[in-house]
């Protein structure tokens, strides 16, 4: 018998449209941290649920402690000692730390009582093993991220979980949060723990991971050991080609006007005192980490949130109480992050979709124009190569790329002068970025001013042609991409430095 | 394109179908179901509760409801009589003033689902009882008079139809109209769909919001009137049912309690169905207990249909 705990083999899956892995082999080796990583759409998080047992392989096998084995649900694999930690938790947040801990599994006196003594003592005994100081007592949404992070840590523990998958989680902490969650780690490590660790975060995996995995376009490009190689090895490995071939040439415009101009904007509790300018025909990039206050700049900036004080001037024209109406009457476009929530109308057709922002320009009287409807939708469609049996499909009947191609081609079609886009390919595969690049590259060529926020710093970099860095609410510096690198943007996104 | 249509209407489809088995059985069942005479009376009882649902059809499009149109009913319906008392000069004034008024209560339950976030179910739970407790301030026992000419709504006849269905057929096909083709109706559906998203597309969906709920009371409005027409006097207790009967055909006709999805044409069917389904139950001389437990499985059972289909 091998000391491998788990080996995963020849797996394949597929979803509708896209092949999400394709015979995938993947080891896992008792009491080691391995890291798997890939981009986004890779098939690090498929991969995953099936070992998780949330989906079932197409094909191959799943080898758990030497003997061959099929999780039926994730119930099922957490009873063999598997436990995964998504980026979501699943916390009652107004429940205690403890009663997390043990929900569903609560310790019990005679009668169906549930024995409290226990469940606290129990709980400490778990936090203490790992040496987490958390208040047992305190409800769950009294909590910040990362303690919350703690408490599933815990939860997975006390299920006698032996494997451990985390879920991207250095996406939601940062700075000394993410220095505790490492250390955390390396104490499951020393109980014993095997830890399954997914990340795109490069820099992250050289600090605590033995190994790691790296997919491709759900194949499996290879396992290395990470004393072995460094960190441009792992993203050739990733990408499959060098960076600079992925993003488009900017070209250099003779003339820009000024679109947008905004001074000692302040706005919710987060927003101090934003003062920028964009341009014609530019892509200004934004970044920053979770939190930053960048979603909440472009909704202010987009009217969907008020602004409490400052100015935003629109082409020189001072803009006095906003809504996402006035915004899109003036030719500012929206897309926001995250687009299966609130991108698009489920229920409604293609066509309603497509249109939606653009009714006042198709009604006569109150009527909408049907027939320019249509032919509207059907050049869209067109256009951005959605694939749909009809414009009258229902939206959710569309595979999750051509939703995102859905929610591009109805904001491009109010022709916007500026366009924010929030994140614009997350969750979108490594082929359909670029063509999402190739379109931001594209529309700035014909003059529009385009809000990129992302927290890719490699499209950051690659796609701006200025960047402005967030941290905590306030513009921490302003960088220009030829000089910019992803060390600088992490000092100023992480407020050590600022450049004003 | 045939079939694509075909999914697109599938739901309403089904209601129809469900409908025509029922006439078919029922007239199988009963010789006097098909009579003129029973004929003529299923159509002028269906239409108060026809008025009552077309408006609510708008509320819970959007994702909302309106639990306050029977209270809205029961007011609309004494106002009239009681205001009137008889005199022929009074009626049209009377019936823009209590249009005025309930138009005025959906607009305040509009505005305070607005401006509180509270669920529409509770706003407009709360409005039932305070237009009630106004209402039995106002009289506690049935109260006024109507002059003769006021019978026409209810029981006049325009060539050999009954007045009050014609009057239904134009409501609601003005209210099919306004959903189908207006932008007004396309934003009610994104309202409903996901709010966010119609929010950040430049809908104003407080002012949707505020607009359903004075269609429903409007509708509810009517509704009384036309009961007030009917008994030739006003009931304070008269819309009492219309509180949860008004949500039964919505449903059956297959519009979604989550908003976004269905129509007019449904909700037409779910009447229909509702009605003809006691009136089959009276003319078969099942018990008024009964009729309550057939309704309950038909409610049942139709919506769990839909929810099937849609996966």
């Amino acid at each position: 018998m091998s000391k491998n705990i788990v080996e995963m083999q020849q797996i394949s899956k597929a979803f509708p449209g896209v092949q999400a892995l394709d015979m995938v082999d993947f080891t896992c080796t008792a009491g080691e941290v391995h890291a798997v990583v890939g981009e986004n759409g890779a098939g690090k998080s498929t991969l995953m649920k099936i070992l998780s047992g949330a989906y079932k392989p197409d094909s191959g096998s799943i080898i758990y402690r030497g003997e061959k084995i099929s999780f039926t649900s994730p119930r099922d694999a957490q009873r063999h000692g598997i436990a995964i930690i998504y980026q979501e938790f699943n916390l009652l947040p107004d429940l205690t730390v403890a009663e997390n801990i043990f929900l569903g599994r609560e310790p019990q006196k005679k009668m169906g009582f549930i024995d409290n003594a226990q469940l606290y003592e129990r709980s400490e005994g778990l936090l203490k093993g790992l040496g987490m100081s958390l208040d047992l007592y305190a409800l769950v949404a009294e909590l910040g991220v990362a303690k919350q992070q703690m408490v599933e840590i815990a939860k997975a523990l006390s299920q006698n979980a032996d494997v451990i998958m985390m879920d991207e989680p250095s996406a939601v902490v940062s700075g000394k949060e993410l220095e505790s969650l490492f250390s955390i780690i390396r104490s499951l490590k020393e109980n014993g723990k095997t830890v399954i660790y997914i990340s795109h975060r490069i820099d992250e995996i050289f600090h605590i991971a033995e190994r790691a995995t790296v997919l491709k376009d759900g194949k499996l490009v290879g396992t290395v050991n990470t004393s072995d190689v460094d960190k441009a090895e792992i993203i050739r490995m990733m990408v499959g080609r060098n960076l600079s071939e992925t993003f488009p040439p900017r070209r250099r415009k003779a003339e820009r006007r000024e679109v947008l101009s905004v001074e000692n904007l302040c706005s919710g509790t987060l927003l101090r005192n934003i003062t920028f300018k964009i341009s014609s025909g530019e892509i200004l990039g934004i970044a920053g980490l979770v939190g930053a206050g960048r979603t909440e700049l472009a909704r202010a900036l987009f009217g969907a949130d008020p602004v409490d004080s400052g100015e935003v001037y629109l082409r020189g024209e001072k803009l006095k109480k906003g809504s996402p109406k006035v915004s899109i009457a003036r030719g500012v476009g929206f897309i926001t992050e995250d687009r299966a929530k609130d991108g698009i109308v489920h229920s409604l057709s293609v066509r309603k979709n497509l249109t939606m922002a653009i009714l006042d320009r198709i009604k006569r009287l109150f009527f909408i124009r049907e027939r320019k409807e249509k032919d509207l939708s059907n050049d869209l469609v067109n256009q951005f190569n959605i694939i749909a049996p009809s414009i009258e499909q229902e939206v959710r009947y569309l595979s999750g790329g051509n939703q995102q191609k859905v929610i591009l081609a109805k904001w491009i079609g109010i022709e916007p002068s500026l366009l924010i886009m929030d994140e614009p390919t997350r969750g979108i595969d490594v082929g359909a970025k670029s063509e999402v690049y190739m379109l931001m590259r594209q529309l700035a060529d014909q003059g529009t001013a385009i809000i990129m926020i992302s927290s890719e710093l490699p499209e950051i970099i690659g796609m701006s042609d200025r960047i402005l860095v967030m941290h905590d609410g306030r513009i921490t510096g302003e960088l220009a991409p030829e000089k910019a690198t992803e060390e600088q943007i992490l000092m100023l996104a992480t407020g050590q430095k600022e450049i004003l | 394109m045939r079939r694509s249509l075909l999914k697109r209407y599938s739901t309403t489809f089904v209601v129809y179908v469900i409908l025509a088995v029922l006439v078919l059985s029922t007239s199988l069942l009963s010789d006097v179901f098909l009579s003129w005479r029973n004929f003529d009376n299923l159509l002028r009882q269906v239409v108060p509760l026809g008025f009552v649902t077309l408006g609510q059809t708008f509320t819970i499009l959007t994702a909302g409801i309106d639990l306050s149109v029977g209270s809205v009913t029961s007011m609309a319906s004494c106002l009239t009589t009681g205001i009137i008392m008889g005199r022929e000069p009074l009626v049209l004034p009377v019936l823009v003033f209590v249009i005025f008024l309930a138009l005025f209560i959906g607009f305040l339950n509009g505005l305070i689902i607005n401006k509180t976030g509270v669920h529409p179910l509770i706003v407009t739970l709360g409005m039932m009882s305070l237009v009630q407790g106004g209402i039995l301030l106002y009289t506690k026992a049935p109260v006024g008079s109507v002059p003769p000419s006021f019978d026409f709504l209810a029981w006049g006849n325009v060539w050999k139809a009954p007045f009050p269905i014609l009057l239904y057929a134009a409501v609601a096909a003005v209210a099919i109209i306004f959903l189908r083709l207006t932008i007004f109706g396309r934003y009610v559906y994104a309202t409903g769909g996901n709010e966010e998203v119609a929010r950040l597309s430049g809908i104003k969906t407080g002012k949707i919001k505020i607009f359903v709920y004075m269609i429903s009371s409007f509708t509810a409005a009517l509704t009384g009137i036309f009961l007030a027409s009917r008994m030739g006097m006003g009931d304070p207790l008269v819309g009492e049912r219309y509180m949860l009967d008004s949500i039964i055909p919505v449903l059956i006709g297959g519009t979604r309690l989550t908003g976004g999805k269905g129509g007019i044409g449904g909700t037409i069917a779910g009447v229909f169905i509702f009605s003809i389904l006691s009136n089959a139950l009276n003319l078969l001389g099942v018990s008024a207990y009964w009729q309550w437990i057939v309704e309950g499985l038909v409610v049942i059972v139709s919506v769990s249909l839909y929810f099937r289909q849609k996966s």
